[in-house]
């Protein structure tokens, strides 16, 4: 559905937050001369309170299209409207929170001053700026190295005041560039339990990735990107539905049930692709055993059925 | 002191001035805004080019007008705490060596030592602090861009106008700092530098006997101290003063004790002073006594000082306006730079007589000659006294008070003549004052340190500016390039000016092309070039050239026009009048560059 040029329609949850109608951006040289073609005519709604991904290889357009939402960049043609205003307008940067892919923040300040700084930026008073700062820090595990310069930091601590400069104003809106890059499972998964948190508590996020678990996860819609080019748009589950194929899952079933179900299959003409005990990601291993390492320190790894 | 120009009352300018500024202003804005219109529409189309032009006017409008005194603080705090980082200190310490250093290579025993030491430390600290900030300024933005930083300030709701005005205020209060650290470091190294004291003996006074063989008073010298001794000549009443010695002297007291007769030497005086002047208009007589508008021409190349010739009567006369009896009711303090031009040697030690006269304009009552040895580099005082003398028409004397018979409604005029023949002095309009009283040394120091400061803030202007659109190292070459251009700024106007009229007497040897010519063939500069259709093409190309550079230097600022030093190292007070011109002139500047500089980061692609 197309809304009016120039206007957001829809109310509470089915508001468009974002639009980008026909929204293309070619790169060009000093000359004028067209140097890359970085987003083909893009046309995307995206509505209060989802998760909206944007998903696609290296150069696929996803940073374009968000630095174009952002205001960063300007578009070749087309227009980028956010809360219906113009993505030049700094106005409309009240309400949004950017996390860029690699965190570029001021490396000589540390954590308290650089969210002090971001705050100073939304003009926040600065009892409320230390309020939010201490908050923000406590959130992202940061508590005990505030004081630190974050050019001491590792990658994923510095990821964690990337979202935490990003949510400093409460933003309604967050633009995520890549925000599982660089974080270890832990990280990761934080990462995704805070995208979702954000959304339970009514924000929009927009989130770029190549990541594909990434994505389906936590992402709502998804915007399939490819050279510049808007290849597959919709909800995720609708998108990765299968539908020819029927999935059974059943707990506690003794073989002999297994093999009725077989002959069920059989006798309705069903094609048996995989009966069998299903596997867990590596994700959800790799946090089993830290949180089981933290419960009981000093553990060794025994043989198992798993590992034996 | 050279002062080539008078320096106009504040508030006589102040208003059309600013008239022009805001005419300048409108017409440069309408003029970026057809050349925006210009470039779009090549690339849009001339409709969708006047749309884009016409929202980002209105959005820099608004931008300007939403920006936040928070936001532009937090950007200075930012800039201050880089500048730290950057290990700007560093530049202190560098100072600091200068300084220590600096009594290897500056002259005690110079002509004024207290010029030296004030010229030196207020060329360094100068030259110091606008480094400092221009390379702070040129490279912070485009390091942030690079860095991609900047793009988690302009996710926020910033205004580019709130970055450029941040930085220019960050940086501006880093060279603050320095400034005011290096300014006292200096001061006190110069008040330390010229202090002295001088030694005098009872042994080292002669009494000196009148006809009668009483005692008329005394002489003597006194010790040696940084390189130079005093004479002295004292009173009856043990009360003297010492001769004019690199540009100051001494106060001398005896004081009889129980010991005996001892003398005390005063601290030097005229070295740190801050000399209130009453200046005047001046115009000359020929060697005929007629009016002329110039002097006589001795074949100097700077015209600055016009010469009178001796034995003639020719004359130097100025006239000074609101001379009033409650300030001078001593008598008129004339002070004069007199320069001489000898054309025989002479006595070399004793000097040029010259006189004196203070005549009523109204009535051409003039008192008689008050005679005076003119003595180059140093500062001659005379103190016109309450009652002058005049000749009667019977050839008889009489006397007159000044301001009952001399002075005409607070005019008096002073003619100043020299005595021997085929000797000249040299005058300019500056150089015959009459003395108001002294200003606060020091309140003068911090005067001059505001030039330093004027000059400081531009360049942290202009590097932030250039910033916003160019790369670090080309920003800070097109920064001193504007720098350049500006302290060149009249010799430049002055050959855009010789090329256009073709007159070469005006500025000898053409412009850029006529110059590279003139080198490689080895031509002298005073030479005709003969007319051919080549050297017209040449001259051609020339004027084409110094069109933009004739431009920028309207335009851009000259640094050294901001500098006080001058007045402080002669010993003037720096007038109010000069300070108020330059801070308009400075604030003038800075809005420019800031609206520059915000336009260009408005327009550009950060993230690109």
């Amino acid at each position: 559905m197309h809304a009016e040029p120039g206007k957001i329609h829809g109310t509470a949850d089915d508001e468009v937050i974002v639009a980008a109608r026909n929204l293309s951006k070619t790169y060009r040289d000093f000359w004028g001369r067209s140097k890359k073609v970085a987003l083909k005519p893009l046309d995307l709604e995206i509505r209060r309170g989802e998760i909206f991904g944007l998903l696609g290889p290296n150069g696929s357009g996803k940073t374009t299209t968000m630095k174009l939402l952002l205001g960063l960049i300007f578009p070749t043609s087309g227009e980028a409207l956010v809360f219906g205003k113009d993505a030049t307008d700094v106005s409309k940067n009240e309400r949004i929170g950017y996390l860029p892919e690699e965190t570029y923040l001021y490396k000589f300040l540390d954590a308290e001053e650089t969210l002090d700084f971001y705050g100073r930026l939304f003009d926040m008073p600065p009892e409320e700026r230390t309020r939010r700062a201490e908050a923000l820090i406590a959130m992202v595990g940061l508590a005990r190295d505030k004081k630190r310069q974050l050019k001491e930091y590792s990658k994923g601590m510095t990821r964690r005041i990337g979202i935490a400069q990003a949510l400093i104003n409460d933003p309604e809106l967050v633009l995520l560039d890549e925000p599982t890059s660089g974080l270890d499972p832990i990280g990761t998964r934080e990462m995704k339990d805070l995208i979702i948190d954000l959304k339970k508590r009514g924000k929009t996020v927009i989130m770029s990735s190549h990541l594909l678990a990434d994505v389906e996860d936590v992402c709502d819609r998804i915007a399939v990107l490819h050279q510049g080019e808007l290849k597959e748009l919709g909800r995720v589950e609708d998108l990765l539905r299968v539908t020819d194929v029927t999935q059974i899952r059943a707990r506690g079933l003794p073989p002999a049930a297994v093999a009725e179900l077989r002959t069920v299959l059989e006798k309705h003409g069903g094609a048996e692709i995989e009966i069998g005990n299903p596997t867990t990601t590596l994700e959800e291993l790799f946090l089993e055993v830290v949180r089981d390492t933290e419960a009981r320190p000093g553990r060794r790894a025994r043989p198992t059925e798993r590992n034996a | 002191m050279v002062l080539e120009e008078e320096i106009p009352k504040f508030t006589a300018w102040i208003g059309p001035a600013f008239v022009t500024w805001l005419f300048t202003a409108a017409l440069v804005a309408v003029l970026a805004s057809a050349l925006a219109w210009l470039v779009q529409s090549l690339a849009y189309g001339p409709l969708a080019a006047g749309d884009r032009v016409y929202r980002g006017v209105l959005t820099t409008l608004a931008d300007l007008a939403g920006m936040s005194p928070r936001r532009i603080w937090a950007l200075a705090r930012l800039a201050i705490q880089e500048s730290l980082r950057r290990n700007v200190l560093v530049v202190l310490g560098l100072f600091a060596v200068i300084v220590l250093f600096a009594g290897w290579f500056l002259d005690p025993t110079s002509v004024n030592p207290g010029k030296l030491y004030l010229g030196f430390i207020l060329s360094a600290t100068n030259l110091l602090v606008c480094l400092v900030v221009l390379v702070l300024s040129v490279f912070s933005l485009p390091a942030d861009i690079k860095a991609k930083a900047i793009q988690t300030v302009t996710t926020k709701p910033v205004r580019t106008g709130e970055i450029v005005l941040g930085r220019m205020l960050g940086f501006g209060l880093v060279g603050t700092a320095l400034l005011a650290l290096m300014g006292t470091v200096g001061w006190a190294f110069v008040v330390r530098s010229v202090r002295h004291d001088h030694e005098l003996v009872a042994a080292d006074m002669l009494e000196l006997k009148a006809d009668d063989g009483s005692t008329s008073g005394y002489e003597g010298r006194t010790s040696l101290a940084r390189g130079h001794r005093h004479r002295v000549e004292a009173g009856i009443d043990g009360v003297g003063r010492t001769d004019t010695v690199q540009g100051h002297r001494h106060t001398v007291r005896a004081v009889d004790g129980a010991g005996g007769r001892t003398w005390e030497v005063g601290p030097p005086e005229g070295l740190l002073e801050a000399r209130k002047p009453l200046r005047g208009t001046l115009r000359f007589l020929d060697r005929q006594g007629k009016p002329s508008t110039k002097g006589i021409s001795v074949g100097a190349e700077w015209s600055y000082r016009q010469y009178i010739e001796g034995g003639s009567l020719a004359a130097a006369i100025w006239t000074f306006d609101g001379v009033g009896e409650r300030e001078f009711a001593a008598g008129l303090p004339l002070e004069m730079i007199v320069r001489v031009f000898r054309t025989y040697k002479g006595e070399i030690e004793k000097g040029i007589a010259g006189s004196v006269r203070v005549r009523n304009p109204a009535t051409g009552l003039q008192s008689d000659p008050i005679y005076f040895t003119a003595k180059e580099f140093t500062i001659d005082s005379l103190l016109i006294p309450r009652q002058v003398g005049v000749t009667t028409t019977d050839g008889g004397t009489r006397q007159v008070d000044l301001f009952r018979d001399i002075v005409a409604d607070g005019r008096v005029e002073v003619v100043l003549q020299c005595l021997e023949p085929a000797q000249y002095y040299g005058v300019a309009q500056a150089d015959f004052y009459l003395r108001r009283g002294s200003g606060s040394f020091a309140f003068n120091y911090l005067k001059s340190c505001l030039g330093i400061w004027f000059s400081m803030l531009i360049v942290t202007a202009l590097g932030v500016m250039f910033s916003t659109f160019l790369a670090g190292p080309v920003a800070l070459l097109a920064a001193l390039s504007v720098v350049l251009v500006g302290q060149f700024r009249e010799f430049i106007q002055r050959l855009f000016e010789s090329q256009v009229t073709g007159d070469s007497k005006l500025v000898p040897g053409g412009g850029p092309i006529e110059s590279l010519y003139r080198i490689v063939t080895q031509t002298s500069i005073t030479l005709e070039l003969d007319p051919s259709p080549a050297v017209n093409a040449m001259k051609a190309l020339d004027t084409v050239l110094l069109a933009p550079m004739r431009l920028g230097a309207a335009l851009f600022p000259s640094l050294s026009a901001l500098g006080t030093g001058d007045f402080l190292a002669g010993g003037f007070d720096i007038p109010f009048d000069l300070l108020g011109a330059h801070a308009v002139e400075t604030f003038g500047y800075l809005v420019a560059f800031f609206l520059v500089g915000a336009v260009c980061l408005r327009s550009r692609e950060v993230a690109a």
